[in-house]
């Protein structure tokens, strides 16, 4: 009898234990399927007939229309380019170049993956609107409150993630091979 | 008794546990999308019958029905359903920036894509079929005058086809709105 009961503790253990590692993987993003670039990570075959379990699961639960292969390629960062969490009272300049593609953009969306309320109503930048220096390189500062140049809002105090994409790369097809030099870097100026 | 069986017995326990927690998760990873209620397609089918072409809202922290979105890109889609016939699709390209169209799967895997690049005559031009229509399609070919058709096998019944245009300036997302909504995804009639 007692063996019995212990079993089905046993049982009744695996399963709580089971659930809760489903959910935190698929809250905190599984390890698998996925290319990290500097601060940046990549779910390299969310966009194809291949993509692993994984991958596919977490696509289902958040709802997300994935960019295809062909189309470009998607990079998030939940982090700086210390490891550190992106933190909504710091100051972040992200640039200076993105690696080879026709357009890209830079936005600012919750852990959800929906844009942050702001005043200035901007939740983005594309590639083809921002200032840049003579040599093409840019910086796009993202805050707070209001910075000179290209500022990104951040709208609340709360987590945020940052969103690249490259449209039309030709590194689309081949994630694992951009180099981490040529990703942008988000660096932490100062934080109120 | 004695430590050792103790001992033993604690660890067959403790294997247990491990044993069942891995094999739920791995039933919740597998499961998740075939029971999935809320993923991208069940958010689009809300929006409106199959075959309409259906302009989805520009990303902003009101808009939260699909997350991941780019501010800059507009798009629209349509839902097809292949047991009722093959279906063409057609999308017009506009004068600047990327267009793209992309063919999911009801379960959220990415069949195929194409830009602006591969279009011709200022179309972006495909047939989607299921593997029955299309061996009908390729026994009706003619050997000299074969088809120009870009033809896409989808493995389910269902999926839906999605737009996007990219709007380089703010001043720009209207006509890329428009030019989505110019997506048409028609029957197309078997051989016979």
């Amino acid at each position: 009898m007692t063996t019995f009961v212990k079993a089905s503790l046993a049982c009744a253990l695996g399963l709580a234990l089971g659930l809760w590692a489903s959910r935190a993987i698929l809250a905190y993003g599984a390890p698998f399927g996925v290319v990290d670039i500097g601060p940046w990570r990549v779910a390299v075959t969310a966009g194809s007939l291949e993509a692993d379990p994984y991958t596919r699961a977490e696509l289902e639960r958040s709802g997300e229309i994935p960019l295809a292969l062909g189309e470009g390629l998607q990079l998030v960062a939940r982090v700086d380019d210390a490891g550190r969490l992106l933190n909504p009272h710091c100051t972040y300049r992200v640039g200076p170049r993105t690696p080879a593609a026709r357009y890209w953009t830079l936005s600012l969306v919750d852990r959800n993956g929906f844009p942050i309320e702001n005043a200035a109503g901007r939740y983005g930048f594309r590639s083809s609107e921002i200032l840049r220096e003579g040599d093409g390189a840019f910086s796009i500062f993202v805050s707070a409150s209001a910075h000179w140049g290209n500022w990104l809002p951040i709208g609340a105090v709360r987590p945020f993630l940052l969103v690249l994409r490259l449209y039309d790369s030709p590194l689309s097809a081949t994630a694992g091979g951009i180099e981490k030099s040529s990703a942008p870097s988000i660096e932490r100026v100062g934080c109120a | 008794m004695r430590l050792g069986e103790r001992l033993a017995s604690a660890v067959a326990y403790l294997a247990v546990v491990l044993i069942v927690a891995a094999l739920v998760h791995l039933i919740v990873i597998l499961v998740i999308p075939l029971v999935a209620t809320r993923d991208a397609y069940a958010r689009l089918a809300g929006l409106g019958p199959v075959g309409a072409t259906i302009a989805l809202q520009r990303p902003s922290p009101s808009e939260t029905r699909l997350p991941f979105g780019d501010p800059a890109l507009a798009s629209a889609f349509c839902r097809y359903d292949l047991s009722n016939g093959p279906i063409r699709v057609k999308a017009p390209v506009g004068r600047a920036g990327f267009a793209s169209l992309s063919f999911h799967t009801k379960r959220g895997a990415v069949l195929y894509a194409l830009t602006d690049r591969a279009a011709t005559h200022g179309l972006m031009e495909a047939v989607v079929a299921t593997p029955a229509q299309m061996r009908d399609f390729v026994a009706h070919d003619d050997e000299d005058n074969p088809s120009q058709d870009l033809r896409i096998v989808s493995p389910t019944n269902q999926g839906f086809v999605l737009m996007r245009a990219f709007s380089e300036l703010p001043s720009l997302y209207d006509a890329a709105q428009e030019q989505t909504e110019g997506l048409s995804c028609a029957p197309e009639p078997l051989p016979r």
